[in-house]
């Protein structure tokens, strides 16, 4: 949950601050709240550093109320710098020279109703995109280069009155104009559906069925967002348990590597190596640079450049060559079909088996390289 | 030049084992005695982010492109490196683009301004997938333009249709083979004893997917192998930069000239969201400065190294929308609408930029913010594909696109 929450409100870890800000944002934002309420979750993502630096909120102002302030901006900076030296006053000018320039930014409220809320057909227009802006207008970091916390700058907010989804929100708020905003979309029907698809998308079958959405849907509205709850429908389903919806997803990168280094029993010494095999798949962590996120489409993983990483990860993993990983080779069976039991803790198919038993027939087969084998077949990319 | 036949003695195909070499692969290479024309060759780079095209391809002739942008804006020519380069008297170059400068001379490089998607999104997300679809508008496409732009053919080579990258690309999902390579080198199972095995699985898998994604996999893998046998070289002194593009282009060049049945190749370069801090401390330096150094870069080695090869191939850049006519408050410039394209290549009719100017003018802006679209995406990638590929069916390429209107940008 906390992989499907954090590319669900992905931030991309390159961005400057986000450097420093990504590893706090997980900890703090999403994992709180990966079975708890969608409004709080929302919350938490919106207030967060990491997100008002990778969608830039956090230079979002007012451009009227910016003007306004500008001249007691260079004040304040004024006297901070009598305490700095040259070098430093010279980068703190320029960048003052950067801010007083500011302005509106869009870029937040679209991602916050397109990819967070509503969804791309959410029923959302651009006129929308401009006023949440202005509600956000204010949500900033403090000394965001220092890796500073959320932070509420009245001075720079619109006062003004806006419309978001045909609410009104009075002239003369501050911080609660977004607040309201958070509450409109969370208890939005569209967002109920949007992230009850995008859950069943995940956990069900890249096309779940509408009547599971539906009902996804409704407990989401019903219990005003309780994400537990909705995940209770979906597991409770005859859908969830259908065939149609058996092995249907092909694992992700970091669900496959994941799953073998748990089915082998591996010890993780040093975790780094891994993290740079799930990059090779196709799944660089905390690096998807668009705020989609990744796909949670079997098509965005199948390829032949991920499946012959996949084969070669297998290898090396059961051969212990993955460097900070320790395997015990000895564990695994030479016999195809009792490595498999082990490894996949069910029958592998008997292509599979009947494949690795060709193969090696010539050869004198080691336990590693039949673990190998099961862990690269096609029986280990789904689940 | 090499011909085929110099390929088939030279190239290391033992490699393929005796009485191993794939089928198509002889067939084709034996029908150069034949007098069939060599296949051309589609190169497509997507700019990720929506590039801000007023800024690449400068409008400088327009008095308004410098009140739009006090802090942004690009000088006019002077002749130093801190200005525009003149291509007409009314537009110029992006300095960091000076290597494409020559070979613009040359006129193997056009440049189309103005163009896009008609579809008003102003969502990455979308946009890019309706420019990969081709059907802008069309959530429902399953498929991408550059794979149903491949020409059916009986012989068909199981890399004709690439991408650089480890995942497959929206642009090149489909019907057709495709195959994602990240590195040509990599391209194969390092332990030879687990070879044959994952093959084998692969084949008799009962999972459609993987088993079809498995079948395309090892037959590249041989493909690659007598590739991989030997180092590349580029031609004459041509240095790629060191980025993903110039490292991708470097690689569709290494297949080019293996002759190995390329058609189409894909690749592509993110960065371009630039909201934030698009220019330095002059508006020719920055993020968007620096990703043109490795854009141009990369373009100007991938022609020199292919030199007269260059005959068969052509190269396209696309990217979602433009940007905001007006820069914002943070130094940077918000989504907008119609962009910048360039195309490349031997047939190319370049040294012009093609497309009708909207001006920059309040009441010309599209929404009162944007630049005007006049050219549609699929009039330039439909000419490419019809002229350049040989494709005639261009409905099926671009379903629902009726009012085809190409600018000419090939001379054949």
């Amino acid at each position: 949950m906390a992989d499907f929450w954090y590319n669900h409100f992905n931030v991309f870890m390159e961005k400057g601050a986000d450097r420093v800000l990504t590893g706090i944002y997980e900890r703090e934002a999403i994992r709180p709240h990966v079975f708890g309420k969608f409004r709080d979750l929302l919350e938490a993502t919106a207030s967060s550093p990491a997100m008002l630096f990778y969608l830039d909120n956090w230079q979002s102002v007012s451009p009227e109320r910016a003007q306004q302030q500008a001249p007691l901006l260079r004040q304040i900076g004024k006297q901070r710098a009598k305490r700095l030296s040259a070098e430093q006053q010279a980068k703190q000018q320029a960048r003052q020279a950067k801010q007083q320039a500011r302005g509106l930014n869009e870029n937040y409220a679209r991602e916050l109703m397109e990819l967070h809320t509503l969804g791309v057909d959410g029923g959302y227009t651009q006129k929308d995109i401009v006023e949440v802006a202005r509600c956000f207008t204010g949500w900033t970091i403090f000394e965001p280069r220092l890796g500073g916390d959320f932070y509420y700058n009245d001075r720079v907010h619109d006062k003004g009155e806006k419309i978001v989804l045909g609410v009104k929100i009075p002239a003369g708020g501050g911080k609660d104009d977004a607040e309201k905003v958070l509450d409109i979309l969370a208890r939005h029907p569209n967002t109920a559906r949007f992230i009850s698809t995008k859950l069943a998308k995940k956990f069900v079958a890249d096309d779940p069925p509408p009547a599971l959405i539906e009902r996804m849907a409704k407990t989401f509205h019903d219990s005003d967002g309780d994400i537990r709850a909705v995940m209770g429908t979906m597991l409770e389903s005859k859908e969830f348990f259908s065939a149609g919806a058996f092995r249907a997803k092909v694992k992700t990168p970091l669900e496959m590597i994941v799953s073998a280094v748990r089915a082998t029993g591996a010890q993780v010494d040093y975790a780094m190596p891994l993290g740079n095999q799930i990059a090779q798949l196709g799944q660089p962590l905390y690096r998807k640079q668009e705020p989609t996120g990744y796909s949670s489409a079997n098509a965005e993983w199948v390829n032949s450049a991920a499946l012959l990483a996949r084969m070669n990860f297998a290898i090396a993993l059961a051969d212990n060559r993955v460097p900070g990983v320790k395997v015990d080779t000895e564990r695994f069976r030479v016999d195809p079909a009792e490595a498999a039991r082990q490894l996949l803790f069910r029958e592998a198919t008997k292509e599979t088996i009947a494949s690795i038993n060709n193969a090696l027939m010539q050869k004198e087969p080691t336990s590693a390289l039949v673990a190998g084998l099961v862990l690269g077949s096609p029986d280990f990319q789904r689940r | 030049m090499t011909t085929r036949r110099l390929f088939l003695k030279s190239s290391g195909l033992a490699m393929f084992g005796i009485g191993a070499t794939p089928a198509w692969l002889s067939r084709a290479l034996y029908a150069a005695d034949a007098p069939s024309p060599r296949k051309k060759i589609l190169v497509a780079i997507f700019q990720r982010g929506a590039m801000d095209g007023l800024n690449v391809v400068v409008p400088f002739g327009e008095k308004r492109y410098y009140s739009l942008r006090p802090n942004l804006a690009i000088p006019k020519p002077n002749g130093t490196p801190d200005s525009a380069i003149d291509l007409d008297g009314f537009f110029g170059l992006h300095p960091a683009l000076s290597p494409l400068k020559s070979i613009y001379d040359e006129g193997k490089l056009a440049i189309i301004h103005a163009v896009g998607s008609p579809d008003p999104t102003r969502s990455h997300f979308d946009a890019q997938d309706y420019m990969e679809s081709g059907t802008p508008g069309r959530k429902a496409t399953s498929d991408g333009w550059l794979n149903r732009a491949l020409p059916s053919e009986k012989q068909i080579s199981p890399v004709r249709a690439v991408s650089m990258g480890t995942a497959l690309p929206r642009a090149l999902r489909g019907h057709n083979e495709a195959v994602a390579i990240a590195n040509l080198n990599d391209f194969q199972i390092r332990d030879t004893r687990g070879a044959d095995s994952f093959e084998a699985m692969y084949q008799s898998t009962i999972d459609q997917v993987l088993n079809g994604a498995g079948r395309e996999t090892f037959e590249a893998v041989k493909l690659m192998q007598s590739i991989q046998s030997q180092p590349y070289t580029p031609t004459g002194n041509v240095r790629y930069p060191n980025g993903k593009l110039g490292q991708s282009l470097m690689q569709i060049a290494r297949l080019i000239k293996a002759n190995v049945g390329l058609e189409v190749a894909f690749t592509d370069l993110g960065g371009w969201d630039t909201h934030v801090n698009e220019v330095a401390a002059k508006p020719t330096q920055g993020q968007l400065a620096n990703l043109l150094t490795e854009f141009g870069g990369a373009l100007s080695a991938f022609y020199h190294d292919l030199g007269d090869r260059m005959a068969d191939v052509c190269v396209v850049s696309m990217s979602e929308f433009g940007r905001t006519a007006r820069e914002n408050g943070s130094r940077g410039t918000d989504h907008g609408h119609a962009n910048v394209m360039f195309a490349l290549g031997g047939g190319v009719r370049g040294g012009k930029i093609h497309g009708d100017w909207p001006g920059l003018e309040q009441e010309q802006l599209y929404e009162q913010r944007d630049l005007q679209l006049t050219t549609d995406f699929r009039d330039v990638l439909g000419e490419l594909v019809t002229r350049h590929l040989g494709n005639t069916q261009l409905k099926s390429v671009f379903p629902e696109y009726t009012n085809a209107k190409f600018r000419g940008i090939l001379s054949v």
